[in-house]
């Protein structure tokens, strides 16, 4: 307790800190302010640089042959001659432009030992995009756990209004997205954001204040005051965008009410440290892929990653490393000031510079799906391309899409990974207190990870909704075509899922109290969800591609009068079947915690493998996912813009995917248990004593 | 914790495997007679051992704990091994394609008319069907599997004009072919295929297209369910009875009932009264079909007769000089004489013809009944 009292020497290193941030932002408000973004483009810089270079060559070229052309005439004019003199001054000038040696230099063609060129650029793009992922999305996790280990104290329940709103933002974004694309209500996404958020914020601030106790009234009153702003700020367009806010303002107010009076735990913040300290290694590994994939792109596709990097000048060399460096130093801040902002009893403080990372994080992520989306969907008309600004290229049709679909995708991926923390450490440890302990993580990381789950789908199919807006051919070749086999495999892992989650499930319940009573509605439950697991497999034809190619069974294909069950209706039907036995399985769970006594540590510990097999199989479909989203270009680096002229152009088949992206998983893995181990089991040994002292060290109130 | 003792594994899968056993034979036999391909039998019994699986290890004893190290490193591996067999083995069992196949088509070169000549042509055109993936949506009789806009084989999108069929590719939306004016069928086509195809390519697309006729059968309309042929159609009949009253300005020439009357009631001695369903095939041509009255006469029969003309009568081989989409819809008309058909359409429809098989496609170009050089 006297801890925070005999530690005053964090105040000097907080104000270092903060002198170094206002130094670095100064600097940089300068710089922006100095060269605009407005500025930069109508400046000598990126693409344009490219082309007035191309120019100037073109340019030189034609003077060459014009002398060639002046040689042979023999006489010319004085005009001409006066000419001739600017063009001699002009060959004066020319060892400026002068590269030496170098520019008669030919590279040879290099290929990749053993592996090829595609597949070290595939190997060192995904690894990258998981560590990638792991760093976007487990400080999401973290700082939800942070919130609901703090116990609320004045600077803590500030800092919720804070995260509330934040998390009212994200949560009012993808139910809006997906009731505006599915139940196609306009302005969905608007009426969703503007009303989730108001709804979290007012009831956060009235929370804040002792106010409006009851979860329901809070809901209620989030529902009206989110509702009135979103149609205040978005405008009446019909009953469906305002009954839609109405259920976002709710969800943002309940939520809040749930959060701010939450009761703390300090097995919360015990989590929350401990993925903290993997997140920081995995920074490392993030910028070490990172420059891993660059590297192979600028040896096996110079020519692309050139083009690519040219498009995106203030992308590339102003917003991405400035975005980087500071999250960088928000995540070392965030790792490092835990103990002595937890020991000056400002816990308040860390959640803000914890929310401010996720910020941070977000916007990286954003930032990053321009390039990606451009090279999906560049904005037509594709001819225009080269005039169009920076902005118009990053914001593509399928941007936003993607930038859901990753925000999901993320949170599902940190929860998925809490788990197989959970499992390692329940593994490594040694005591009844830390397997207790780690299956409870177990536990909340599955929880997390399915409950982020359950959209998802719905955020794939409106990112693969706005591909068959822009053109149905991508939609075509990824769902009836050459990729239409990688998606039956992508059902049958989704199946493989659910059907895992809820066996973990099935398996906690037997450690509960009472619990048993609920399994014969389970096993009903399980039934329905392999048959709709079997309607989300069955597919339309057993060759994998849309007409049947030399070596193919041309009749193994549905009839007409069965065709039914391999159309989109009946998919949806089965994924609604599955998320939502998935979600009643849940509830029994969830009564079966709050009615009987939980018996953490005594786990079958088929239970803690299945949760380990899960994590292994969401980061599978994942990196299977990027790669049907990469083939879906076809032979293309930028669709219809940029062709792949390489021997690698073709798509590769399944087995050969398969085989690259278990291998890749397995690297991610071999590399992950490595830095699970480091960061939470190596500091544990021999230090037993020292870590139970810390953990029992309570906050003083502010 | 766990009220209920503990089955052994024997007690676990006792029950269950003779269920499972019994269950997975009703599904294959089920499934067969529901007219699934055995591809899909094996798939759906293959789940119910996956559901199996699932259910016994429900029951499943629970696991010893681990004694050290050693163990949770062994199981650690067996879930991984596991689970990566069980992915590789997934996608190393799917269906492949071969990449050679698809790396030969990104090398062809892109279509050039003026290095082709006609059949090349259709069958550039064919490859720039099967390119822009309009089988996803368009069976062409018996190929492709999906229904979402008609079967440009068995709707005979080859007897239209050639501008029309580029309308319909490029600006689909402006006329729907009937039967999926639903919304979702209004959005279906896609709209940049002006964008996507060059003229070489649009001109082999089209003469690939104007190649879809049938000369068994007549047109078939509407979504696979509800589909009608032509016989049925009361546009069709419509415009039909203008052609054959020679009202049709894209049939000048052409006035069936100056002949058979405008009423139906022959005009010239040995016209053919459509009036009487009795009648029988003309007796001056080799090719007659004996025994069959009008009223059964096949589609082919009418096709001949009305595009071939019969010999030494004033019934001329008027395929050889009006469109065959014209005469079709004349035939329609002529029909109704002796089976009219009344506004909210006639108490029994004309069967839908089945479609036509890769072999009957080729029985039509070996014995010349394509008829091309008549259109």
């Amino acid at each position: 307790m006297d801890r925070s009292i005999n530690q005053p020497q964090t105040t000097p290193f907080f104000k270092v800190l903060s002198a170094f941030l206002f130094t670095f932002f100064l600097v940089f408000f300068n710089f922006s302010t100095v060269t605009s973004v407005f500025d930069l483009e109508k400046s000598n810089f990126g693409p344009q640089l490219v082309y007035a270079e191309d120019d100037e060559e073109d340019e030189e070229d034609e003077e060459d042959e014009e002398d060639e052309n002046e040689e042979d005439e023999g006489e010319e004019s004085d005009a001409e001659e006066g000419s001739e003199e600017g063009e001699a001054e002009v060959d004066d000038k020319a060892y400026l432009l002068d590269i030496g040696p170098a520019k008669d230099h030919k590279m040879e063609d290099f290929v990749f030992p053993w592996i090829g060129n595609r597949k070290a650029t595939w190997i060192g793009a995904q690894l990258h995009i998981l560590f990638a992922s792991f760093i976007l999305g487990c400080p999401m996790f973290v700082v939800i756990m942070e919130v609901m280990g703090a116990r609320r104290t004045k600077g803590v329940r500030q800092a919720i209004v804070f995260s509330n709103l934040f998390l009212g933002v994200l949560i009012g974004v993808v139910i809006g997205i997906t009731i505006e694309v599915i139940l196609k209500v306009h302005h969905g996404v608007l009426y969703g954001l503007w009303a989730c958020a108001f709804g979290a914020l007012v009831v956060s601030f009235l929370n804040y204040f002792h106010k409006l106790l009851d979860p329901k009234v809070s809901g209620a009153v989030g529902a009206v005051t989110g509702g009135v702003f979103a149609v205040l700020l978005t405008g009446f367009h019909g009953p469906g965008g305002a009954i839609l806010a109405v259920v976002s303002g709710f969800v943002g107010g309940f939520m809040s009410n749930m959060i701010m009076f939450a009761e703390s735990d300090f097995k919360f913040e015990r989590l929350a440290h401990e993925i903290t300290k993997v997140i920081g290694i995995c920074y490392s590994f993030t910028a070490l892929t990172g420059g891993l994939f660059l590297f192979i792109m600028l040896v096996a596709y110079s020519d692309f990653i050139t083009y690519l990097v040219s498009n995106f000048p203030v992308l590339f060399m102003i917003a991405y490393p400035t975005l980087f460096i500071l999250e960088t130093i928000l995540m070392y801040i965030y790792v490092y000031s835990w103990d002595p902002l937890n020991s000056t009893n400002k816990k308040g403080r860390h959640i803000v510079i914890g929310v401010f990372l996720n910020i941070l994080g977000l916007t990286l992520l954003c930032a990053l799906d321009g390039p990606a989306t451009f090279m999906q969907t560049p904005p037509k008309p594709i001819a225009d391309i080269p005039a169009m600004s920076e902005w118009a290229k990053i914001a593509t049709a399928t941007w936003m899409p993607l930038n859901y679909h990753r925000l999901v995708g993320n949170g599902t991926f940190g929860g998925y990974m809490v788990g197989i923390i959970g499992a390692y450490m329940y593994l490594w440890s040694n005591t009844k207190e830390d397997k207790e302990y780690y299956d409870w993580v177990g536990y909340i990381g599955n929880i997390i990870g399915v409950a982020i789950m359950i959209p998802l789908p719905a955020m794939g199919y409106i990112f693969v909704y706005e591909i068959y807006q822009y053109d149905a051919s991508i939609g075509m070749y990824i769902m009836s075509d050459r990729e239409s086999m990688f998606m039956l495999v992508q059902g049958l892992l989704v199946g493989t899922m659910f059907s895992a989650s809820n066996l973990y499930m099935w398996i906690s319940m037997k450690r509960i109290d009472n619990a048993q009573r609920f399994f014969p509605f389970m096993k009903i439950g399980f039934i329905l969800m392999i048959i709709a697991a079997t309607i989300w497999f069955t597919p339309r034809r057993f060759f994998a591609t849309m007409m049947p190619e030399p070596g193919m069974n041309p009749d193994m294909v549905l009839p007409d009068n069965l065709a039914f069950l391999a159309l989109m209706i009946s998919k949806n039907t089965a994924a609604f079947a599955l998320v939502t036995i998935t979600f009643i399985n849940y509830v029994f769970y969830t009564i079966a915690t709050k009615t009987g006594k939980v018996h953490y540590g005594k786990i079958n510990p088929l239970g803690i493998y299945v949760l380990i097999f899960l994590g292994f199989a969401d980061i599978w479909l994942m990196s299977w996912m990027g790669t049907i989203r990469e083939l879906s270009r076809m032979n293309f680096h930028v669709y219809r813009v940029f062709k792949d002229i390489t021997p690698e152009k073709y798509a590769p088949m399944l087995a050969d995917a398969g085989m690259n992206v278990t291998q890749i998983v397995w690297t991610f893995f071999i590399i992950m248990t490595a830095v699970i181990w480091i960061g939470i089991k190596y500091p544990k040994t021999g230090k037993k004593k020292k870590v139970a002292a810390a953990a029992a060290a309570p906050q003083m109130a502010e | 914790m766990s009220e209920q003792p503990e089955k052994t594994f024997i007690q676990n899968i006792m029950v269950k495997v003779p269920i499972w056993a019994v269950a997975a034979l009703g599904i294959w036999f089920g499934a067969g007679k529901a007219g699934f391909p055995i591809w899909w039998q094996i798939e759906f019994v293959v789940f119910s051992f996956y559901a199996l699986c699932f259910f016994i290890l429900l029951d499943l004893p629970a696991l010893k704990p681990e004694k050290g190290q050693g163990t949770a490193t062994l199981r650690l591996f067996v879930t991984y091994g596991f689970a990566s067999i069980l992915f590789i083995g997934i996608t190393k069992n799917l269906p492949q394609f071969n990449p050679e196949v698809e790396l030969e088509k990104l090398n062809r070169p892109p279509v050039n008319l003026a290095s082709l000549a006609g059949p090349e042509v259709i069958a550039a055109g064919r490859e720039v069907f099967e390119e822009n993936k309009c089988f996803n949506c368009h069976k062409v009789f018996w190929e492709g599997n999906s229904d979402r806009g008609p079967n440009l084989g068995t709707k005979q999108i080859g007897l239209y004009p050639e501008d029309y069929i580029k309308e319909q590719i490029l600006e689909p939306r402006v006329k729907q072919s009937p039967g999926f004016d639903d919304p979702k069928s209004k959005k279906a086509m896609p709209t940049y295929y002006g964008e996507d195809l060059d003229d070489d390519q649009m001109a082999a697309l089209v003469a690939y297209l104007k190649t879809l006729r049938d000369p068994e059968h007549v047109p078939v309309e509407g979504k696979f369910g509800a589909q009608w042929t032509w016989w049925d159609d009361q546009t069709i009949v419509s415009e039909g009875q203008k052609v054959f009253e020679g009202l049709e300005p894209n049939t000048e020439g052409l006035n069936c009932a100056v002949c058979h009357g405008k009423e139906g009631i022959p005009l010239m001695s040995g016209a053919l009264d459509f009036r009487d369903a009795n009648k029988m095939d003309t007796e001056k041509m080799a090719d007659r079909l004996d025994g069959v009255p009008l009223k059964e006469w096949p589609d082919a029969l009418w096709y001949k007769r009305v595009t071939r003309g019969v010999d030494g009568t004033p019934m001329a081989p008027w395929g050889m000089v009006f469109g065959h989409l014209y005469l079709w819809k004349a035939e329609a008309y002529a029909k109704t004489f002796h089976n009219p058909l009344p506004p909210e359409g006639r108490a029994t429809k004309y069967p839908v013809p089945p479609i036509p098989t890769k072999e009957d496609v080729e029985r039509w170009t070996k014995d010349g009944l394509f008829l091309d050089p008549l259109l």
